[in-house]
């Protein structure tokens, strides 16, 4: 593979498929900024979470107790990630988060409080599970698909899939059903929603819930592409803030957009810099976005932080 | 006799006194820990608790200090005192540098720019190698005095005078003005109030303060390697700050305190600890945000008739 | 009278008995520091198990009376955590020896404390050079340090292999630095070409894109790589997609040391496939010291785990600690006066004798192996 174009087109390719995996990441917290304007920050350990629920579920239970084999297995386990995404998410909405906003609590202590959820979830992981990595294979993990030169595995495919597959189905969510157009109403302006005769309440924790469950299933997705231990979330947490930011906060299509770009920019960082330096160009690109433009790449909303 | 200096007197005579009570070498070295820990916390607070800025990158500026200190004496031949003091100038500038390119951001913004500013000082650490040595870290340092119970005097000498120092700022019109702009920033800007050159004050302050403690760091562990200086580091200072009671002057102190030799009683739990550092951190915000100060001055409420 | 006296004497005899059997019952305090909290707790857990099992093999055999305490101290791969648990020990348990740590940074840090306190320190795990290049009197290392690992790569490299293009991966600590180091230096002063030195945080998970930048440098002879089991994989994996290795359908020969245990092999599947490394620790040798372990370890921890290097590494420590008082050691300045004269001392990974230094320089056991289609390994006569 020498030649230059055949070269672009797979770190692009590359590129495209790492980021898909940060959107999937980081679409559930923009998600829940959006209607609450709060960031969690154990979203990224839901992650590991559902890694762990997958991967349970499809080597143990699927395989051993229900007798499905391998492809089977592997796709009732991303059903599985997403219940316990989403158990945990009702979890920190209502331990967490609903509380804090009855106390008229400052907008800062559930940030604070979701560090130590965070910090909670990862050791509590730890002690359940061991530092030693789990090797989650899917079967779908040793196929490769090529096209003349080019190849992509078939994991990185399903990722693309169903990345695709969740953000068509949020924003069909968004646009065409009721509960939909409710998130978007409290996204808005939550007193007048809840003048209109929106239960706030419901919403907010539906919203977190269903970004937690996204949180799930990228786990799922994440499993057999990753090394996993309980401190895998930890690894992608500071990235997908990135995304976040830089796409803009509470913004999906910038979220989405930013994700993508991150992860061709680190498919590129890796060819020509080395991958010691990705943390270090995307970190410096989140810093200059905040200072050039600190309502993100996409401007939909204008700045609240006046 | 001011309530004031009987309680510095006080405190100057425990520090005086602890090393002869904790005499082996292990529980002096916990000490010397502790009184960083405490320099470190009220660091934070003043951004944290008195100007209401969130930062969680305060583990940048510890580093900051250890490194430019360490650099100085081992690669250019610098003597100590010297080093720390460029340490110190080099951590209050850079924290300097953050807030004027962080005045404009508030909350979270501010929030994740600070976590993004800590993983790029912890890159740069790692990748700079011809300069700090990266991951292969830097073996051999001595501390600037011949003994444990020297280094303790020291640092906790110089932990009260700081203090002493932020305690006096607070009760100025320095104080009212951060604690202004932590309350309404845009009211306080009404009122004439030049936030942005004050939040830079604040930041510059705390940075310093971090870079401070982080003087002594290396010479009490005696290697030093960039790990140290994560994002842990800086949810640990912030649970001392939030734990003790964050925007207090004791509050600091009394969680550095606590959450340093808390893990000392934890010893045989391992890996439960920091799954109770993550427990006692959501606690304490959900349900006594003002932390051990709040609970101690309700119980005393509670007790009057 | 005469009943009396006899009487007495008697008595007092029983009274000095139980005295003179008490001064029979020695004990040597044998510290242990190794990661068991925090991300680094991988290598702690392993070496745990390993040393568990030793004290209770050890118990069976003829120590001349004396008893083996360990204590287990945390200090999480950390140099601040190591240096505060290594003083507390030294205060509290007051070890004979400690065995410790198993990350590069906390072995160093502790090293100087423990020289100045008179207490040997085995190290059965860290790879620094700088471990036994500091001048240090009471430090003993059984894990072959980091040129002692490449080197022999690089000579199979340009003799065996005929490689003339190399490039080097590896994770971004010590001791995949001191790794990558010890392969380079020797490569090119034996002609060979390092097209590209590529490291990677321990956090890296995605390695499809260093796959690719590798395979287009052009033709890559092999690639020796440096990093742990659960990144190894991936890594492979990444390398048999973009057809760089011969897993994939490639040419270049994916080389390693002694990082990757038994198993492996069977994780990474078909791009394992010609993968030529060093074992340090082989479960499939004959050796009776070495079935007996591996009946020993699955008879404790399970039938379907086999040792890693590091449960074995660790087992051995305290075998030679043990070996130590059976040739006559009751503190630490005999512990340390036995060890300087082991001379071809059996383990589990070979052989023991300590240089100078206090590094093993018997390499008995360095054999390459390569992976078989069938993802088992041969045995390469190369040694």
């Amino acid at each position: 593979m020498t030649d230059f174009l055949t070269l672009f087109i797979q770190q692009s390719v590359n590129g495209v498929y790492l980021g898909c995996l940060y959107v999937m990441v980081a679409l559930g917290l923009t998600l829940i900024y959006g209607v609450l304007n709060q960031i969690n920050f154990a979203h990224a350990d839901f992650v590991t979470v559902g890694a762990f629920a997958a991967f349970f579920t499809a080597t143990r239970f699927a395989t051993r107790v229900l007798g499905i084999p391998d492809t089977g297995a592997y796709l009732l386990s991303l059903f599985s990630a997403l219940g316990a995404g989403a158990l945990l998410g009702w979890l920190v909405s209502a331990a967490v988060f609903a509380p804090l906003r009855r106390s008229g609590a400052d907008e800062l202590r559930p940030l604070i409080a979701t560090i130590g959820v965070s910090v909670l979830l990862e050791n509590g992981q730890l002690a359940l599970f061991g530092p030693i990595p789990y090797q989650f294979d899917s079967p779908l993990a040793r196929e490769t698909l090529r096209i003349g030169k080019l190849f992509i595995s078939a994991q990185s495919v399903l990722v693309v899939a169903v990345s695709a597959a969740a953000i068509a189905a949020l924003y069909a969510f968004m646009r065409f059903t009721f509960m939909g157009k409710a998130l978007r109403a409290v996204a808005q302006d939550r007193e007048t929603a809840g003048l209109m005769g929106i239960n706030e309440n419901l919403v907010i924790a539906l919203t977190i819930v269903i970004a937690s469950a996204l949180a799930g299933v990228a786990g799922a997705l994440l499993g057999p592409v990753v090394v996993l231990t309980p401190f895998t979330g930890a690894s992608l947490i500071v990235k997908a803030f990135a995304c976040v930011i830089i796409g803009g906060f509470g913004n999906m299509e910038g979220t989405i957009v930013a994700g993508l770009l991150i992860g061709v920019i680190e498919a590129f960082t890796v060819q020509y810099l080395g991958s010691g330096l990705i943390d270090l160009v995307v970190f410096a690109m989140l810093l200059a976005m905040l200072v050039v433009r600190p309502t993100g790449l996409v401007a939909e909303r204008k700045e609240e932080n006046v | 006799m001011t309530l004031r200096r009987i309680s510095v007197i006080l405190a100057l005579l425990g520090i005086a006194v602890l090393p002869w009570l904790l005499t082996t070498g292990y529980w002096r070295g916990i000490l010397v820990l502790c009184a960083m820990n405490v320099l470190l916390a009220l660091s934070l607070n003043l951004v944290m608790g008195y100007t209401g800025q969130l930062n969680l990158g305060q583990s940048a500026f510890f580093a900051i200090g250890a490194y430019v200190s360490t650099i100085l004496v081992k690669s250019h031949g610098w003597n100590f005192w010297p080093a720390a003091l460029a340490a110190i100038l080099a951590s209050g500038l850079v924290g300097l540098a953050l807030a004027a390119f962080a005045t404009r951001l508030k909350g979270h913004y501010l929030a994740i720019a600070s976590l993004g500013f800590a993983v790029i000082t912890y890159q740069v650490l790692i990748n700079w190698e011809s300069v700090t040595e990266g991951v292969r870290g830097v073996y051999g340092i001595l501390p600037p005095v011949p003994n444990t119970v020297a280094l303790f005097y020291l640092v906790a000498g110089i932990a009260l005078a700081v203090y002493l120092l932020l305690d006096n700022l607070v009760r100025s019109p320095v104080g009212d003005t951060l604690r202004a702009i932590r309350e309404d920033e845009i009211s306080a800007a009404s009122l004439g109030v030049n936030a942005a050159v004050w939040k830079a004050f604040a930041f510059g302050l705390g940075a310093a303060i971090a870079g401070l403690a982080g003087v002594f760091y290396p010479g009490f562990v005696g290697t030093l390697v960039p790990d140290a200086f994560g994002i842990i580091e800086s949810f640990t200072m912030m649970a001392m700050v939030i734990v003790g009671g964050m925007g207090t002057m004791i509050g600091p102190v009394i969680g550095a305190v606590v959450l340093t030799f808390l893990p000392e009683l934890l010893r045989g739990f391992g890996e439960l600890r920091l799954m109770i550092y993550g427990l006692a951190l959501t606690l304490v915000v959900l349900f006594m945000p003002g932390g051990i100060v709040q609970a101690y001055t309700s119980l005393r409420a509670r007790r009057r008739p | 009278m005469k009943h009396l006296f006899r009487s007495f004497i008697a008595i007092l005899a029983c009274a000095a008995l139980p005295l003179a059997v008490q001064s029979q019952d020695k004990v040597i305090r044998v510290g242990v520091l190794m990661p068991i909290s925090g991300p680094g707790s991988y290598f702690g857990v392993m070496g745990k198990e390993g040393i568990d099992l030793a004290l209770e093999q050890v118990a069976k055999t003829d120590l001349k009376g004396t008893k083996l305490q360990v204590q287990y101290e945390d200090s999480a791969c950390s140099p601040l955590q190591a240096t505060n648990t290594v003083k507390r020990v030294l205060d509290q348990f007051k070890p004979h020896i400690v065995i410790g740590e198993e990350c590069s940074d906390a072995t160093l840090a502790i090293a100087p404390i423990l020289e100045q306190a008179k207490v040997v320190q085995l190290n059965a795990g860290s790879v620094t050079m700088k471990l036994t290049e500091s001048g240090y009197k009471y430090v003993f290392r059984i894990f072959p340090n980091a040129e002692q690992q490449s080197a022999p790569l690089v000579k199979v490299a340009r003799e065996k292999l005929k490689a003339q293009t190399a490039v080097i991966l590896y994770e971004k600590t010590n001791a995949g630095n001191d790794n990558a180091e010890g392969f380079e230096k020797p490569f090119v002063a034996a002609g060979g070409k390092v097209l590209a030195k590529i490291d990677f945080g321990r956090d890296v998970n995605d390695f499809t894109a260093i796959a690719t930048r590798i395979a287009s440098l052009g033709k890559v002879d092999v690639l020796p790589t440096f990093a742990l089991e659960g990144q190894q994989v991936r890594l492979s994996q990444a390398l048999a997609q973009a057809r760089v290795v011969k897993g994939g359908g490639g040419s270049g020969v994916q080389m390693g040391s002694i990082w990757l245990p038994w198993g492996y092999d069977q994780k990474a599947g078909k791009a394992a496939i010609g993968y030529v490394r060093i074992v340090q620790f082989d479960p499939t040798e004959k050796r009776k010291i070495v079935q007996d372990f591996i009946k020993a370890f699955q008879a404790k921890y399970g039938a379907d785990k086999t040792p890693t290097h590091i449960n074995a590494h660790a087992y051995d420590a305290l075998l030679l600690v043990a070996e130590a008082v059976r040739r006559g050691a009751k503190d630490s300045e005999g512990i340390r006066s036995q060890f300087s004269k082991f001379k071809d001392v059996e383990v589990t990974t070979g052989r023991i004798t300590f240089d100078q230094k206090g590094q093993n320089s018997d390499l008995s056991v360095v054999h390459f192996v390569e992976t078989q289609p069938d993802l088992s390994w041969k045995g390469m006569s190369w040694q």
